[in-house]
């Protein structure tokens, strides 16, 4: 079994408390670039449907094709404006760990994960609304996929930030040592620049 | 990161930690990535033998010319089954899981790869995915080849469902494996183990980790489109509702070049670790060897439409990817050149491994050969779908990657099992796949000149006599594997103790015993220079200054 991780928290039950900080430094590290790495890849499965997206209006004669209509644009802008405000919450709820301000912290995360609740409750509006369906159309085959794709990404987010605060309730992170934290941020900040495109791509472009 | 991190990361005092003593932690869920490496060559091994089986079925069904060995509904299942096999299932985790695995972490002078737990969870998408793949062979198995255009993929029935969730899940690992590397190459180095002092196999692992980090993500994307287009019904390639297939050969090709070097990229470094270790001299052009695979890997994704010239994508699409293609003989030259120059004036040993090698060089130089003929677009449209197409990829995938990787397998098996294997039967073993490797593969591409398609379960009777010598050929290279089986065996039950450096070799994981201990390097090494200075004192800390390099086998 591998020897450095087995001693700083892998395979025999030693959690982040066991370690010195230069330890958990030497693994904060590691998987911070690991996490860069997995957010790099992700990215790339948006960029292929993205492409997809555009390839499949390059070849139609009018998009969206005939018969098809766009999502509404201003209730695509509400949800647009919801999931920023999440990041910037996000962004400040990480801040008031780092300060040490553990209640700020709750607040913030709270929020952050009540409006990317709202987004996915404003997609799901959407989704029952629109004039298009997944298999009618190439403009519905692009939409629903990236939409869904991205939409599958934001839940994953608000469950990584609900389990992340219980943990941080329990305990788990500290000012020093919130690791778990600045994956779950990131990650959050990845799946709004997400939607900057998505949003240019299906409601205005 | 501040630089102190780094330090800590390489220092020489960490601790060491006894190995795990249960079975199941040693040999099944182990995250030693020594023990990750060998799981991965067992199920990988398999997997290319089973893949193998399919390819001899075919060449059975082409004995004749109107043969009834085969139904052609099996005979496209048969194809389909090898390549998908062989690509996904055999050689990319053989040359990324296997060898990059065990090698990559003892060369840079690690414990173990960044993310062990990770490792070992990679590997373990790996039989579920197998699994599922071959559980589609009764339920209606996968026949549109190994690339699975639509519509032709779309019509016969559910085996794409299994055959695209399979894909996925071995990417799922592929995917985590680079990610794994790659951080491990970044951050694990030991101390004074810069860029240019990496062993070129290092260089070779991290790169394939680049290109596999952008490519199988896209191939993802490519196998869900297929599935949502077959459960969904979703009109992605379903030109009546305004889709098109071409959209799936870009989004499939833009993996599936790449995915051609990360299947020879590794080899490329496990080439350039043999040929001065036999050679004896410090290898030509170091760093023009590990430049040339960095820009390898960059223009491999600027060529992928070069699968598609007969898509009719236009003249102003095709030409500059042809020139594109073209140009990645450049780098590839300069690797061939650079080994050849290490070769020039030396005092060359002719192990198995070494043989093994020479047989790469030219069995892929033909390969890449035909490549840049293949590149051109007239040429293409004249050769697209024959078995001059089949003659070029075996050449390169068979002539290349596998090639290299008997040679990898025959050099780095005493260090994996601290026994050597028998020198007489492994030359025996090279001389029949040389032989028969050509013989097999060579008439193909006259054949294929002489417009013989392929995926085409008869032929025009006029091709009989050369698929006869083919099929025969094919049977005793098949054949000639017995004897690589016969003297791992006779290694393992009576091969002599290897020690910790039978080839006299200068890189990192010939510097600790053979099989290495669990963990590793008890100090780590502090590295001064490139492994390659033969004649040179070694450029490590102590005690690894002090093995001897005179070779024992």
């Amino acid at each position: 079994m591998a020897v450095q991780t087995e001693a700083l928290g892998h395979g025999h039950g030693y959690g982040h408390e066991a370690m010195t900080q230069e330890e958990y430094v030497e693994q904060r590290d590691l998987r911070f670039l690991g996490f860069l790495l997995f957010l790099f890849t992700d990215s790339i499965f948006f960029t292929a449907y993205i492409f997809a997206a555009l390839y499949l209006r390059s070849a139609a004669p009018v998009w969206p094709p005939v018969g098809v209509e766009r999502p509404d644009v201003n209730l695509g802008a509400v949800n647009a404006i919801i999931l920023f405000g999440s990041g910037i919450t996000a962004h400040y709820a990480m801040h008031r760990l780092k300060e040490s301000r553990f209640i700020g912290y709750v607040w913030f995360t709270i929020v952050t994960i009540i409006l990317g609740s709202l987004f996915l409750g404003g997609q799901a509006y959407e989704y029952a609304h629109i004039h298009a369906t997944w298999s009618g159309s190439t403009f519905g085959a692009a939409f629903f996929t990236l939409t869904g794709l991205h939409g599958f990404h934001v839940l994953v987010g608000v469950v990584y930030l609900i389990v992340t605060l219980l943990q941080s309730v329990a305990g788990k992170y500290t000012p020093e040592r919130h690791f778990g934290l600045t994956a779950a941020t990131l990650y959050w900040h990845f799946v709004d620049v997400i939607w900057v495109v998505l949003f240019f791509l299906f409601y205005i472009y | 990161m501040s630089t102190d991190t780094i330090e800590i990361l390489r220092r020489a005092d960490k601790p060491i930690h006894p190995a795990p003593e249960s079975f199941i932690k040693k040999y099944i869920f182990s995250v030693d990535h020594k023990v990750v490496g060998i799981q991965y060559f067992i199920v990988s091994g398999l997997m290319i033998l089973l893949s193998g089986l399919f390819a001899e079925a075919i060449r059975v069904q082409l004995t004749g010319p109107h043969n009834t060995f085969l139904t052609p509904q099996q005979f496209d299942e048969a194809f389909t089954f090898h390549g998908t096999l062989m690509v996904w299932f055999g050689a990319i985790p053989l040359v990324t899981g296997a060898f990059g695995n065990f090698v990559m972490p003892l060369q840079i002078g690690a414990r173990d790869v960044a993310f062990p737990w990770l490792n070992m969870f990679s590997f373990w998408t790996f039989p579920p995915a197998v699994l599922i793949l071959l559980s589609s062979l009764a339920f209606g198995a996968p026949n549109a080849g190994w690339t699975e255009y639509p519509p032709v993929s779309l019509q016969a029935g559910v085996g794409i469902v299994f055959w695209t969730t399979a894909v996925f899940t071995v990417g799922i690992g592929a995917t985590l494996t680079a990610l794994n590397f790659l951080t491990t190459v970044i951050k694990m180095r030991a101390p004074g183990m810069t860029f240019t002092r990496m062993p070129l196999f290092v260089w070779a692992s991290a790169v394939t980790a680049v290109l596999s980090l952008v490519a199988t993500t896209a191939l993802a994307s490519a196998l869900g489109s297929l599935f949502l287009s077959h459960v969904f019904n979703v009109p992605f390639y379903d030109p009546t509702r305004g889709g098109t297939v071409v959209l799936f050969q870009h989004m499939f090709w833009f993996y599936s070049h790449p995915a051609v070097y990360i299947l020879i990229i590794p080899v490329f470094g496990i080439v350039s670790e043999i040929i001065p270790t036999f050679a004896r001299k410090p290898i030509f052009g170091y760093k023009l060897i590990a430049y040339s695979t960095v820009s390898i890997a960059l223009l491999s994704f600027m060529v992928w439409a070069h699968h598609m010239f007969t898509s009719g994508l236009g003249p102003w699409v095709t030409m500059p990817f042809m020139i594109l293609s073209m140009l990645i003989a450049v780098p590839t030259g300069i690797k061939i050149f650079s080994w050849t120059a290490t070769l020039f004036g030396s005092n060359l040993r002719l192990t198995t491994a070494m043989l093994f090698v020479l047989g790469f060089l030219s069995t892929f130089t033909i390969g890449g050969i035909t490549g840049v003929m293949l590149a051109s677009v007239p040429v293409d449209w004249h050769e697209h779908a024959t078995y001059f197409l089949v003659a070029h990829i075996h050449y390169v995938l068979f002539g290349g990657t596998l090639m290299g990787v008997l040679g990898g397998i025959y050099y780095w098996w005493p260090k994996v099992t601290g026994r050597l294997m028998s020198e007489k039967l492994g030359k025996w073993h090279f001389w029949l796949t040389f032989i028969f490797f050509n013989a097999t593969f060579l008439p193909m591409h006259f054949v294929g000149l002489l417009g013989m398609p392929r995926r085409v379960a008869y032929y025009d009777p006029a091709f009989h006599g050369l698929n006869l010598f083919i099929s025969i050929s094919a049977f005793l290279l098949a054949g000639a594997f017995l004897l690589l089986f016969a003297n791992a065996f006779w290694s393992l039950k009576k091969g002599p103790a290897a020690g910790p450096n039978p080839w006299g070799a200068r890189t990192l994981e010939w510097m600790i015993s053979s099989p290495p201990p669990h963990y590793n390097f008890k100090e780590i090494p502090e590295v001064y220079a490139t492994p390659y200075g033969y004649g040179e004192p070694l450029p490590y800390s102590a005690p690894y200054d002090q093995v001897s390099t005179t070779p024992t086998y």
